[in-house]
């Protein structure tokens, strides 16, 4: 039932419509309002679970080009889950840490995972700009950034 | 004002010293950006907002059009130089412009690229001083009903005329009008599908759709292709050097496009993929050497140049004097104008006119820019894409993180950052197309606001769409531009049977 692409994404689709709906129902609704806080939400909720019925049923088109797209070496899958789990750490400790730290390492760390060889450019690099963004927007656009542990 | 004393204005805003460095800057920064392999103009716009902040709006936002058809003109390099076009807008140019380059001509190539944009841009930018100014005056009437219909129209136009499947692209909108839903209701303070989160109840800004959806989602696929050899030298681009007869052959087509790509590019949803492609096919059908397309013909270069250039300009006529984007690009543009507090439509004219004018005026003189600066500077600026790999990718997050951060200091929305990311790859992974998208998050709110206007309006009688002469029409034309690739397919099946 589910060996086409389509249908696999329908499925997901009608759940999620059904999930958006569910909640539009929830929300309150007030007198003497003629299109209230709920209208648009449960007319977009009817239009995604008829779009993805009509995608259930319907054949898998994408270009060839487009279905190698959908397949990913395990490498790669590995190199993209470790560049997002190290986007994640950095989002953590940004506030903590500061701005420059994070940045710095996560430049460095996450070119190295990917490959790049050059320790002393990617080591240049990794402090160059985030000072250069650090100057433009603190003292160019007067924008603050997290300072973390640094004094300034 | 009137148009030749507007016109006047904007040139002396696009001529101040502060325009012309803003302009230029734009121009530079938008031709790096669009020639990264996968970032285009939407990506280079996104990612140049946060630097607009406390800027004043009228130089940001002519700063803010210099990246975009910088962006455009970056793409049409990497079309040529790698066949690995920036954008989908560009990729016909790769069809002569890549052969040409193969055979040691980059540089004739990238010349040719250079002068009938150059030629497209002055000729559109000339239509667009006529269009957009008349265009206002004819919407300053327009009434809630209207507004909602003609941002239907955009946004059924933008999903039936995406590349691949049309249920996708509707899908695509639909989720991305979901998503505007998310946040406080403006009219009744009703709090939608926050989840109890006060983070969620201001919405989601769409500069976190925007960075997330283009800029994080191409970092998923610069990683696959992180191994992938990207040119060695730069320097081996050959002579920049057009002949009389190369000339003359872009005339012609350049001419021609340039007026199919401007009125390609003020309807909504077409833009400047279907422009290129429609005047590569219908310059390839006029010329009396069909054989030559695609093998590094000067006038299959020419034709898709001008005619996406051409079509950029035609894309703000909309915006400028609507207030309502036809295209994913320009949806991106419009936010730039709402968070610098200017608001485009067409009391922008009367209201703004230095902005207005300003802007029409800077993407003249950004095209001269493109022209005498960017094309002899072109060979240094392709050693942007000598850039390994992995620091591209590592910088080009960085950039998407800290932009978002620096508008709401909130690491919240750094992780909705990434979590969109993910969608946006997921949706390139299942060519689900991202422009509808954004283009409904932009315009949702819109909509409903007008929706419910015209429904106050009319004590919720639905017929007040139906009995406005323009909001008729637009609906009509909604539901035929919605009916037509149906139609399309159904032929094709009877063909096939």
């Amino acid at each position: 039932m589910l060996n086409n692409v389509n249908r696999k994404i329908g499925l997901v689709l009608f759940l999620i419509s059904a999930g958006y709906l569910f909640m539009s129902y929830q929300l309150p609704t007030y007198p003497y309002i003629p299109v209230d806080a709920d209208a648009i939400p449960k007319t977009l909720g009817w239009i995604l679970l008829v779009l993805s019925i009509a995608l259930f049923f319907s054949e898998d088109k994408d270009s060839e080009e487009q279905k190698a797209k959908r397949h990913i070496p395990k490498k790669d899958v590995k190199a993209i889950s470790g560049v997002f789990v190290l986007a994640l750490i950095f989002i953590t400790l940004l506030e903590i840490v500061g701005f420059l730290i994070m940045t710095a390492l996560f430049i460095f760390s996450s070119s190295k995972f990917l490959g790049y060889e050059n320790n002393l450019v990617n080591a240049i690099v990794s402090v160059c700009f985030p000072l250069f963004l650090y100057s433009i927007f603190v003292f160019l656009l007067n924008i603050n950034l997290p300072q973390g542990v640094m004094p300034f | 004002m009137g148009a030749i004393e507007g016109i006047l204005t904007g040139f002396e805003v696009a001529l101040s010293l502060e325009g012309i460095l803003f302009v230029l800057l734009g121009v530079f920064v938008g031709t790096f950006i669009g020639m990264l392999p996968g970032l285009g103009p939407i990506s280079a716009i996104a990612i140049m907002i946060p630097i607009t902040y406390g800027m004043n709006p009228t130089l940001a936002l002519v700063m803010m059009a210099g990246v975009y058809y910088g962006a455009v003109f970056g793409g049409s390099t990497s079309s040529i130089l790698l066949n690995a076009p920036g954008i989908s807008g560009t990729v016909a140019s790769s069809f002569d412009g890549y052969p040409m380059a193969q055979n040691g001509q980059a540089g004739k190539a990238l010349a040719i690229a250079a002068i009938s944009s150059f030629i497209g841009g002055t000729i559109s930018v000339i239509l667009l001083m006529a269009f957009a100014p008349m265009l206002s005056s004819v919407a300053i009437s327009f009434g809630p009903p209207a507004y909602f219909a003609l941002m239907l129209l955009g946004l059924t136009a933008i999903a039936s005329l995406s590349e691949g499947s049309t249920v996708k692209a509707l899908i695509s909108a639909v989720i991305g009008f979901m998503v505007a839903t998310i946040g406080i209701d403006p009219q009744t303070g009703t709090a939608r599908y926050t989840f109890g989160s006060t983070n969620l109840l201001d919405g989601i800004d769409f500069l976190i759709i925007a960075l997330g959806l283009f800029a994080i989602a191409e970092v998923g696929y610069l990683i696959i292709n992180r191994h992938k050899k990207s040119i060695t030298d730069a320097k081996q681009l050959g002579s920049l050097k057009l002949s009389k007869q190369d000339m003359k052959e872009i005339a012609g087509p350049s001419g021609r496009q340039s007026i199919l790509g401007f009125v390609l590019g003020i309807l909504p949803g077409a833009g400047a993929t279907i422009a290129s492609f429609i005047s590569y096919i219908s310059e390839k059908r006029l010329s009396k050497n069909p054989e030559k397309f695609g093998k590094g013909a000067v006038k299959g270069l020419a034709a898709p140049e001008a005619s996406n250039n051409a079509a950029t300009s035609g894309s703000f006529v909309p915006l400028l004097s609507l207030g309502i984007p036809g295209s994913g690009t320009t949806a991106v543009m419009l936010g730039a104008f709402l968070v610098l507090g200017v608001q485009p439509g067409p009391m922008l004219m009367g209201d703004n006119p230095e902005i207005f004018w300003g802007i029409i005026a800077s993407m003249y003189i950004g095209n001269v820019f493109l022209l005498i600066l960017n094309l002899p500077l072109i060979p240094y600026i392709a050693r942007v894409l000598t850039v390994p790999r992995p620091l591209l990718i590592s910088l080009v997050i960085v950039f998407s993180l800290i932009g978002v951060y620096a508008i709401s200091f909130s690491t919240f929305d750094l992780y909705l950052l990434l979590a969109f990311g993910v969608i946006g790859f997921l949706m390139r992974m299942f060519a689900f197309p991202a422009p509808p998208f954004i283009l409904a998050f932009i315009l949702g709110g819109m909509m409903e606001q007008s929706f419910r206007q015209a429904m106050t309006s009319s004590n919720g009688d639905i017929s007040i769409f139906f009995t406005n002469n323009i909001s008729l029409v637009l609906i009509i034309l909604s539901v035929l531009s919605f009916a037509f690739p149906i139609i399309k397919s159904m032929r094709q099946k009877k063909q096939e049977a």
